[in-house]
């Protein structure tokens, strides 16, 4: 049923199937560890608002942030909730809402078999009703409003949300005090309806586990279960902005000491899909390493010059439809952060070229940083890629990475930047406002 | 394996084949002087730039990335009156790398590297590098300042004011305070180093998959002197004020933070510290807590609602974010679940899930190099390292009982509310 990967430098394997319902299983046993984490995941995130709900035929749009706000009333049930239930295991259990996934985990050092089970059947039991759906607003517009406080959120937001100011990318993943409001037990429903089916879903299983015996618990829990016919989830596709409507620059003025800068760099390149998505998205994380990295010379520069700090930092992402890079840090000189970064994006595959040198140095670090990471069960669940990336995991990305040249990275460098376009938002102290 | 390698210098070897990296920790401790807490964390921050072999932090960068992207750095903390300065690397088992050929193994080449840093800073002329010191001093007072853009870092940080008013060691923060810092020069600073290689007790830990041999074969290396350290109590003691402190400050936020700090005088050698850890768990420390239960689920006042205890400083605080007119009802909910406890109100199936949730939490972290390698310091500090096993049985042994005696050395001390004024009634 399993069939084995071996990835034998790394001593490490992955087991994988596919269950009669359609829900892929991977599983990762790590040799010598105490813990076991289990990360359930739905491919449904804040992106989705607006699909044909299963059994019905014509698409509606959903309230902004009901991904999450199902996440958080999953747990909740007629006459329990499942946090207890791990609790009573001593397992710590989470969940979180990412703009195309929604992820159900715990870890646990005992009890596995109790815990699957309690993961398997709260996710796949859904209960929602008016009174609970209400009361969750309350919570969940706290944490809107703790999001609300948090500059660097702000930063990150504005920039997505002047990158992409037509699609759905641009919704904060929790919504707003306003959308929420309007969420219903019945939308819950059609949501849960449409989107948690298992042949929508995965679970990945790492740590201590014996591969075998484990499947069997997932296999049996399932069996007692009876699941709709597999049909076509129907997403309706979101707008896109063209280049020309992306928000150039936007400045917000909050409570924050020292300006906060988020340039956003959008591709407007055909990303390729699945395995060969997880290729470009290794050389485009490459190429930013050798423009921006401190192995870089542009670093030194620009650290000298006090236009950047020790806060500075970069990283490239590729979600279902949307691929972007963003560069942020707080600095005393947002003007000189801006214009300094931009001559380098305006010219970036020539400085590509010109970091040459920096090649090998920057292929060390990304492949040691990997390796370090697969000491954590977390990190290699986390890492599992789902149908972004074709199923892939950490250590393929290794194994993408190793044969990764210098000459494979200017063809992408051309591709990524040739076509994108960029936006600036800056973030202000308060005393700045008249001044 | 635990080794005295010199007087005041100790090693601490955690053999493990576990993990694809060799971890390296080395602690500098000194009892803290507020004088010295400021300078200490620029020094962190000097070192942590450049060397005399890797002259900029390009060049610095540039090696690390050649031993595979090995991590560095240098961070300072404090553990009751003890002010720590602590250089952290680790790298790959190059074991793990194909076609390794480099002709060295990486674990020494992190050993040199920390070699160098510590004992070859840049000196140009006998002095910090002018630029690099300027430019370090001007980091870290911008880095102290950004801390408070982080509300809950500043609310919890004015609520340490307010608890530990007139006792500086424990009311500034581990980064030291900016008029201080603004003060310094290179050499003030270079007086610290000579200072902390001389005379702070070091405490040096591996952990990964290398022999003691190669460990001590490394630190060999390393010029450290013999030194005397004063067999000084970690523990912070304090006499607790009679009558409650209260702050709030207002500032443009949309939710309320509001701290509450407490004595709780118990201590990591205190028979009753498994205890108070417990009771710490039960009262706001886990999402299973009464605090987690009755201010968020039930009350559906707050987003997070949480507790956490010192044994280092004998004190426990609450950190809440809320509406800010909600402030006075939050606080009853809070003062009823501790009287609860205090009263002995502690359903057994609680005790006995946030105790499974503690153990769970204990034994996670011997998946962490980092954690393995981190609560050394602790062990070193206290003289008592609990293995698993017996902490295990001392987590069993705790009794509703003992949560209760707990709870009633609990005393409130400071509340300090910061929030976004009449803007954020709605």
């Amino acid at each position: 049923m399993l069939t084995k990967q071996n990835y034998e430098q790394l001593g490490e394997a992955v087991y994988r199937t596919t269950l009669a319902n359609g829900l892929k299983v991977v599983l990762v046993p790590k040799a010598g560890f105490h813990k076991t984490f289990a990360i359930m995941t739905t491919n449904y995130g804040s992106m989705d608002n607006e699909f044909v709900p299963r059994g019905q035929e014509t698409a509606v749009r959903y309230p902004d942030g009901i991904a999450h706000f199902l996440e958080h009333k999953l747990f909740e049930k007629k006459d329990h909730d499942a946090f207890d239930l791990f609790g009573k295991f001593g397992a710590s259990a989470n969940a979180f809402t990412s703009f195309t996934q929604t992820s159900y985990l715990f870890a646990t050092t005992s009890h596995l078999h109790e815990n699957l089970d309690i993961l398997l059947d709260f996710v796949q039991d859904p209960y929602f009703t008016p009174a609970t759906v209400n009361k969750e607003k309350g919570i969940i517009g706290q944490e809107i409003q703790m999001y609300d406080d948090d500059p660097g959120w702000q930063g990150y937001f504005g920039m997505i949300g002047n990158l992409y100011p037509k699609e759905p990318l641009h919704i904060d993943i929790a919504g707003t005090v306003a959308s929420i409001d309007q969420i219903t037990a019945d939308d819950l429903y059609a949501a849960y309806q449409t989107f948690y089916h298992p042949s929508n879903m995965s679970l990945v299983i790492t740590g201590q586990l014996e591969p075998d015996e484990t499947l069997a618990w997932i296999t049996a829990n399932q069996a007692k279960k009876t699941f709709a016919p597999v049909t076509p989830i129907q997403r309706i596709a979101s707008p896109q902005a063209a280049p020309t409507e992306v928000i150039a620059q936007t400045t917000r003025h909050l409570a924050v000491t020292r300006p906060k800068v988020n340039i956003g760099i959008r591709g407007y390149d055909p990303a390729p899909t699945g395995t060969a998505a997880l290729t470009y998205s290794v050389a485009v994380s490459l190429i930013f390493d050798l423009l921006f990295s401190d192995t870089s010379d542009h670093y030194l520069r620009l650290y000298d010059a006090n236009v950047i700090d020790d806060s500075f930092g970069y990283d490239f992402q590729i979600q279902r439809g949307a691929h972007f890079g963003q560069l942020a840090g707080d600095t005393d000189h947002p003007e000189a952060f801006v214009s300094e970064l931009k001559a380098i994006l305006a010219d970036a595959p020539a400085q590509v070229q010109a970091a040459e040198p920096q090649f090998d140095l920057v292929k060390r670090e990304a492949i040691g940083r990997l390796i370090g990471a697969i000491n954590s069960p977390e990190a290699i669940a986390n890492q599992y890629s789902g149908p972004l990336f074709g199923e892939t995991m950490l250590f393929d990305e290794l194994t993408v990475l190793e044969q990764m040249q210098f000459s494979d990275l200017l063809p992408v460098a051309h591709a990524f930047f040739d076509q994108s376009v960029q936006t600036v938002a800056t973030i202000l102290p308060e005393e700045l406002r008249n001044g | 394996m635990h080794l005295q390698i010199k007087d005041g210098v100790t090693l601490d070897l955690l053999p493990s084949k576990q993990f694809k990296t060799i971890g390296i920790k080395v602690d500098f401790v000194t009892p803290l002087k507020a004088t010295a807490i400021t300078a200490r964390a620029l020094l962190a921050q000097v070192l942590e730039t450049s060397t005399a072999d890797y002259p900029t932090q390009t060049a610095l960068a540039r090696q690390l990335s050649l031993m595979y992207g090995a991590s560095f750095g240098i961070t300072v903390l404090k553990v009751g009156t003890q002010h720590i300065l602590r250089l952290t690397c680790s790298v790959v088992d190059e074991q793990y790398l194909t076609a390794y050929q480099d002709d060295q193994p990486l674990f020494e080449r992190g050993m040199a590297l920390l070699r160098s840093v510590l004992f070859a800073p840049l000196l140009p002329q006998g002095s910090f590098d002018p630029t690099t010191f300027t430019q370090q001093r001007q980091n870290l007072l911008t880095a102290i300042k950004s801390l408070d853009d982080d509300k809950q870092y500043l609310a919890n940080r004015r609520l340490q004011e307010l608890l530990f008013a007139g006792q500086p060691t424990q009311a500034m923060s581990a980064l030291g305070d900016v008029t201080t810092l603004g003060a310094l020069t290179a050499t003030d600073v270079l007086g610290t180093y000579h200072e902390m290689l001389a005379h702070d007790a070091v405490h040096v830990a591996v952990i990964g998959d290398v022999t003691a041999e190669r460990v001590q074969a490394a630190l060999a290396q390393w010029p450290l002197t013999p030194r005397t350290v004063a067999d000084q109590s970690p523990y912070y003691r304090w006499t607790p004020k009679s009558q409650v402190q209260v702050g709030d400050d207002l500032a443009p936020v949309v939710q309320a933070k509001l701290n509450l700090g407490y004595s709780l005088p118990i201590y990591r050698d205190d028979p009753d510290f498994m205890a108070a850890v417990v009771f710490n768990a039960v009262f706001g420390g886990t999402p299973l807590s009464l605090l987690f239960t009755n201010v968020r689920e039930k009350a559906s006042l707050a987003y997070y609602a949480s507790s956490s205890y010192n044994p280092f400083t004998g004190t426990l605080s609450v950190q809440t974010g809320i509406q800010a007119q909600n402030q006075q009802r939050v606080e009853t909910i809070v003062q009823e679940q501790l009287a609860a406890l205090q009263a002995g109100q502690l359903e057994a199936q609680l005790l006995a899930e946030v105790k499974a949730s503690l153990l769970n939490a204990r034994l996670s972290a011997l998946d962490s190099p980092q954690r393995l390698l981190n609560e050394r310091l602790s062990a070193q500090l206290t003289h008592a390292g609990l293995s698993v096993a017996q902490w295990q049985t001392a987590l069993a042994a705790v009794s509703v009982a003992d949560v209760q005696r707990v709870a009633q050395r609990v005393h409130l001390q400071a509340t300090y509310c910061l929030h976004g004024g009449v803007a954020d009634a709605d």
